[in-house]
């Protein structure tokens, strides 16, 4: 009875909203002030839907801007930024290419932008389908990168990336990623949360003095971007970015532990999240949709009696180095599937590779599997995963790997080709 | 119903038809009146009006639906529009078991269709015209087709489809898209096949 209780209360709150339509709503309710918009398929409904919202007056103290292109947008939210604003833009693919230069920029500036990413695969072929390769690309930018596998998650993590990106320990961007269509345009029940909890979960927006190192302030004048040279202290500003990634892992452990108390929804640890992993001799890495897919696969294959289990990537920088270690020595096989291709590395997917290299001098003998599948937006449906799964029991039983292994990778899915 | 307790239904249509919102809004519908997840995955292309467009819905009573997949074994298909049934493609979806919603005014030629199945037909686009429920490019199908969803699946109620229905698009407008679902949910009919 309380239960069902519960469940109506909760219901009260849900809106059934596309992906798109989630990130959204999360800017909105994190109160973001400047808002940065050029318009980018599958990207697009996230800025009309907060332009709505501006239009009809919901977000009262929200400048919303529009660009002439994603390079001007990134250029103005970080100049917004720069003057003390909580900031909001998203994009994907082609149009995040084109902002890249600025991307770079805000890292260096050490801005606490968020952005979300409808992921899809960069052209040419023209492609507009999930594919990660895109945010992938800014690997060396210096801003975080998360993956959201459901649409509750995408609100979720935008919320918890302004508490984790404004910390004044961290101050840095971020990205979160989602794919497009699978995510962006299909609709899914969403819990939007009171205003008030959001409030005292989040941080206060920046007063007018901005962020600690870097202001906007006839006051207090100060010089941004200029030349350093050679002996000045550009390789210090180097290492305190990746030193910050090194600490950004605990806060977001932390954010993600304070989330959990304040709304009951919990993601792992923050940076990775387990699915029935306990007893598991075999298990498969996924980031995205297809991490959340995967539980099920594991589901229907513990049925039929296999000790398998998943892990969803939710951190792609900082990389959870640590917790990879550890996942990689609980099992037998471990299978990296990559919706996302780094040519010419060792494996020829990003995720896979940044595995193998994690592991190095940990002394685990788990074979991994790396796997690439589902480039620009092609179906990775149930029964494909459940099937990667049994090639992992395969590969676990007689030490012998897909027949059609590419240079060391399983790429799942080809078409026949001659 | 699947062996995980998800029933899946799809939606085939032309581009302009409004079969994509139908799934949008058969989700919104089966949430409300007590499933506990809904999915809406719309297969999103360069789309023309006219061209055929595909959707899916997947509901659960029980469960947390994980999958994004498209739907392949489908429970329940809603035809937009007859002509697209001579598309190999999509009759090969008709399998045994499935309960097809066509919209049609004329009757359904069935020998081409396997074994074991339900046709409900209702004359959605003719109740669009004779209440003037269109816009730019013809008649507003999937208030209609989700009326008489509705009526043959007992999924919700006619309270719920006004409760969404309003929501959705505001009373004004709302009273509108209340009357046409109503005319299908009362007029749509089961075909009896040989």
């Amino acid at each position: 009875m309380v239960e069902a209780q519960q469940d109506i209360i909760q219901k009260k709150e849900t809106k059934i909203i596309k992906g798109n339509i989630a990130a959204a709503y999360a800017a909105k309710s994190a109160r973001v002030q400047v808002i940065s918009a050029y318009p980018i398929t599958p990207q697009t409904t996230v800025v009309e839907k907060l332009s709505e919202f501006a239009d009809k007056g919901e977000m009262p103290g929200t400048q919303y801007l529009k660009m002439e292109s994603e390079h001007s947008v990134m250029a103005s939210i970080i100049g917004a930024s720069t003057a003390g604003t909580r900031t909001f833009t998203a994009t994907s693919g082609q149009g995040l290419f084109y902002m890249y230069e600025m991307v770079h920029w805000a890292a260096g500036a050490r801005l606490p932008i968020v952005t979300t990413i409808s992921s899809r695969g960069p052209a040419p072929p023209w492609n507009i389908w999930a594919d990660f390769t895109d945010v992938i690309s800014c690997r060396d930018t210096g801003w975080m990168i998360s993956f959201a596998s459901g649409h509750q998650e995408i609100y979720d993590d935008i919320l918890m990336s302004y508490k984790i990106c404004e910390d004044h320990d961290i101050l840095l961007p971020k990205f979160v990623a989602y794919g497009g269509f699978t995510l962006s345009h299909t609709s899914k029940p969403v819990i939007i949360e009171e205003q008030e909890d959001v409030d005292e979960f989040l941080p206060p927006l920046p007063d007018e003095k901005g962020w600690p190192h870097i202001f906007l302030d006839p006051e207090r004048p100060m010089m941004h971007g200029n030349l350093i040279m050679p002996s000045g202290f550009y390789n210090e500003f180097r290492l305190k970015i990746h030193f910050t990634h090194t600490l950004a892992k605990q806060k977001i452990k932390d954010v993600s532990t304070e989330f959990e108390k304040k709304f009951g929804r919990s993601y792992g640890n923050g940076l990775v999240e387990e699915y029935k992993m306990e007893d598991a001799e075999i298990a498969v890495l996924n980031y995205g949709e297809l991490a959340m897919q995967m539980e099920d696969a594991v589901d229907d294959l513990r049925n039929e009696g296999y000790k398998v289990g998943c892990v969803k990537l939710r951190y792609f920088r900082p990389f959870p180095t640590e917790e990879i270690r550890q996942i990689a020595k609980k099992v037998k096989v471990l299978g990296v599937a990559d919706r996302a291709t780094a040519f010419g590395s060792p494996t020829g997917g990003p995720v896979s590779s940044e595995v193998l290299a994690a592991l190095y001098g940990s002394g685990t003998s788990t074979i991994i599997l790396p796997i690439v599948m589902g480039l620009g937006g092609r179906e990775v449906g149930l029964e494909q995963q459940k099937n990667q799964l049994k090639v992992l029991n395969h590969l676990n039983e007689t030490g012998e790997f897909p027949k059609d292994m590419i240079e060391g990778t399983f790429w799942d899915g080809l078409l026949e080709v001659d | 119903m699947k062996d995980n307790g998800i029933i899946e239904i799809t939606f085939h249509g032309r581009g302009g038809q409004t079969a994509i919102t139908a799934s949008q809004l058969l989700a919104q519908l089966a949430y409300e009146e007590s499933f506990k997840d809904a999915i809406a995955i719309p297969i999103i292309g360069a789309e023309r009006r006219g061209a055929p467009i595909q959707a899916f819905t997947k509901l659960s009573r029980n469960k947390i639906i994980k999958t994004y997949d498209s739907v392949t074994n489908p429970n329940y298909m809603l035809i937009f529009d007859p002509t697209l049934l001579d598309i190999p493609r999509i009759l090969e979806t008709i399998k045994s078991g499935v309960t097809l919603l066509i919209n049609t005014k004329h009757p359904i030629d069935t020998c081409e269709f396997p074994e074991n199945i339900k046709i409900f037909i209702v004359d959605a686009t003719g109740i669009c015209i004779n209440l003037g429920f269109m816009h730019s490019s013809g008649p507003i199908l999937n208030i209609p087709m989700l009326g008489a969803f509705g009526q043959i699946t007992k999924f919700y109620n006619l309270d719920t489809l006004k409760k969404v229905i309003y929501s959705e698009f505001g009373e004004e407008r709302g009273k509108k898209n209340l009357e046409v679902a109503i005319e299908a949910y009362n007029s749509v009919k089961e075909v009896e096949l040989i």
